[in-house]
């Protein structure tokens, strides 16, 4: 398989946003239709390099990518393996899913502020972000995410968005200074930020670098990641941007995290996996739990779900924690676990905020106390909203159910009890927290709110722009239920695969400086 | 010696930047952001060898092994990340400045509120008020924190920030819908 390919995710939204900023800005017209067409091209053709990329890497396979040419720890390296193939996918599934809803519903005022360049330049920094081999790189596309999300997250200007605007930049902008200082140090300790390099030079590092390289990046990582200490700036901003937005930063963002502490636990500090596990467990444990009982707490839709954005995070980061134990169960069947989840809940997660977001412009507002009586007035958007919930809750035979049952199994078996009872309270929780949605949402009388919008639902092409993802997010979600057995295979493969760090290294293969000092260099290297 | 007063240096924009953060005055955040990743850039100084060398450029490109080895070269590589990382930081300090200054449009305000606030702000047609935001009410002193200024910017009468935000937001030429 062709390598370059590694490359079109990243540069295919970018020059794909360039042309569409060309295009709004030439001869004056914003040409919104254009720009909708030529956005939704090029997410389907991510969606197919990247599920090229996941046939040829779920073989056991990897591919690398040497940037320019240069040898490893010289040039930039992207590498894709089974993990990196399927979360790309995911990406531009969620994508996709979300751009035809963000058509129907964003005003027209923030698609002339260049909504769709900006999507796609987000796509570009996740993808990015999952494909890099290198440690400095990985920073400027996190960067290059959030400074995207900043953007969608406060344009428009209303005074609420200003609000959490300014709390969303600060936070995570301290979170990424701590992620910079971590790579400075890396590079003053290591002398290389090529991750494949760094993770050759970390075994023979002493153990004060080696700690603290990974409790700096525990909690950079974790700030992405919404754990449990550092979560607080996620419930407060991700109620206040459009609908649209909400689900595409709650499908994707805090996974970047999420994928971060994946490989870098797994890459540099596999030792510190079992040294630090009564912690990491701890965190995952109080995660889980702060999300769902913080989610209790909330007067609207939104903030519910963006709580339990909180708690999903820490499920991820159980199967994390006990991605090394020895069990019955092959090792890495944790990470495996984490994995399926994550693909659960990125789907899950993005369809049931995009019905909640449909409930709240077909209301005109979301605040559980006031809304009431959708099931007859909207009966489809409640089969899918609640359809949507219980897969959430992990009711059979939707995803969540494998994928949670998976997480629990390995905690049972490693006999984690305390994680895995918190873990159930969380569940129980959640499935408290769906049904409280629900009853408030669907059920009793319909009143007339304050503020209507009735041309959502009615226009026939903006409720099938509007219903269309979510059913079709459903039904993904229904075939990772029904065919878990598969998909679990599948990502056992890249379990497997990201566990196995002699198999990445040897993939990028990162020469010594000194051995090519030595010799006379040969003119171009391949 | 020159690497205790890096240390010192990175230490004390560390601890300014941390205090000047958890002030409640924005001003002072970006301020404190800015210090911060000042701290970080010079870390990142840091972790390339402090010592003199020469700029590394090979003059022939045979010869590239017995020049490496011989002469004392500077490491480039922490200058080229501090340029990224100062080109990123201005960024993200230019776009809060920004915020800032919009949202001082809005609430007349130079200090961080808490979540009643935007509760009340953003035109909810559910809030009735202070007392109707479903048990919101323990943040109600927060809204103290919304003061009149006069020309002078100094901090005058209380207000409530249910005043009407978009004269002011008009006046300033925001579209508003």
């Amino acid at each position: 398989m062709n390598p370059n390919l590694l490359a079109a995710p990243i540069a295919l939204p970018l020059f794909v946003a360039a042309l569409l900023l060309a295009v709004a800005r030439w001869g004056g017209r914003q040409r919104i239709g254009l720009q909708r067409g030529l956005a939704i091209l090029a997410l389907v053709v991510n969606l197919v390099v990247a599920l090229a990329l996941a046939r040829f890497t779920l073989g056991g396979q990897r591919l690398v990518l040497q940037m320019g040419g240069w040898p490893a720890p010289f040039g930039i390296t992207l590498i894709a393996d089974g993990l990196t193939a399927i979360l790309l996918t995911l990406t531009a599934l969620v994508a996709l899913a979300v751009l035809p809803f963000a058509m129907a519903t964003i005003d027209l005022h923030r698609e002339r502020m260049a909504f769709y360049p900006l999507f796609l330049v987000l796509i570009m920094g996740v993808s990015g972000a999952f494909l890099t081999g290198d440690f400095f790189n990985l920073y400027v596309f996190f960067e290059v995410l959030l400074m995207a999300s900043f953007v969608l997250l406060t344009v428009g200007g209303q005074p609420a968005q200003t609000h959490s605007g300014i709390r969303y930049v600060v936070l995570n902008l301290i979170g990424s200074l701590v992620f910079l200082a971590a790579a400075g140090i890396a590079y003053g300790t290591l002398g290389t930020l090529n991750m494949a390099h760094m993770a050759q030079r970390l075994e023979s590092a002493p153990m004060a670098v080696r700690s603290l390289l990974a409790g700096m990046l525990l909690v950079a990582f974790g700030s992405k990641a919404a754990l449990f200490p550092v979560f607080f700036w996620l419930p407060s901003s991700y109620h206040t941007p459009p609908p649209a937005v909400t689900a595409l930063f709650g499908g994707l963002l805090t996974k970047v995290g999420v994928y971060t502490l994946m490989r870098s636990f797994t890459l540099f500090f596999p030792d510190l996996l079992a040294a630090w596990q009564p912690l990491l467990l701890a965190v995952a444990g109080a995660t889980m739990l702060v999300g769902a009982l913080g989610a209790m707490a909330q007067p609207t839709i939104r903030r519910v779900l963006s709580f339990h954005i909180i708690s999903h995070v820490g499920f991820m980061f159980m199967g994390l924690a006990v991605a090394l134990d020895g069990n019955r169960l092959a090792v890495g069947f944790g990470l495996a676990a984490a994995i399926l989840y994550m693909a659960h809940h990125m789907l899950v997660k993005t369809g049931l905020i995009l019905a909640g977001g449909a409930v709240e412009i077909d209301m005109g507002g979301d605040r559980l106390q006031s809304i009431g009586g959708l099931m007859g007035r909207r009966p489809v958007l409640a089969v899918l909203f609640f359809l949507s919930a219980i897969s959430l809750a992990a009711i059979p035979p939707f995803s969540g159910f494998i994928s949670k049952l998976s997480l629990l199994q390995i905690t049972l078996d490693t006999r984690h009890w305390t994680v895995a009872a918190a873990s159930i309270g969380a569940s129980v929780l959640t499935l408290i927290n769906v049904m409280r949605l629900w009853r408030e949402a669907f059920w009793g009388k319909y009143e007339h709110p304050g503020r209507l919008t009735p041309w959502l639902l009615d226009a026939p092409w903006r409720r099938w722009l509007v219903l269309g993802p979510i059913a079709g997010l459903l039904l993904l979600s229904l075939g990772l239920g029904l065919f878990g057995e598969r998909f679990l295979q599948m990502t056992t493969t890249a379990a497997q695969q990201a566990l196995d760090r002699d198999g990445y290294i040897a993939a990028v293969h990162p020469l010594d400086p000194e051995s090519v000092a030595a010799p006379a260099p040969a003119g171009g290297h391949d | 010696m020159t690497q205790l007063i890096l240390a010192l240096t990175v230490g004390i924009l560390f601890a300014c930047g941390a205090y000047l953060i958890l002030r409640r005055g924005q001003i002072k955040l970006i301020l404190g952001l800015g210090l911060l990743s000042h701290g970080v850039n010079l870390l990142l100084f840091g972790s390339g060898a402090l010592t003199r060398g020469e700029p590394p450029i090979f003059a022939d490109k045979a010869n590239f092994a017995s020049e490496l080895s011989t002469r004392h070269l500077a490491d480039p590589l922490p200058q080229a990340l501090i340029l990224t990382a100062i080109v990123i930081s201005f960024g993200i300090t230019a776009f809060m400045i920004v915020l800032v200054n919009r949202r001082h449009t809005i609430t007349n305000s130079d200090v961080v509120q808490g979540e009643l606030v935007p509760l009340l702000l953003e035109g909810d047609p559910f809030a009735a008020g202070i007392e109707g935001t479903d048990g919101y009410d323990w943040l109600a002193y927060e809204v103290d924190e919304v003061y009149e200024r006069d020309h002078m910017g100094r901090r005058g009468s209380r207000v409530l920030p249910d005043q009407d935000e978009s004269a002011a937001l008009e006046k300033d030429g925001y579209d508003l819908r």
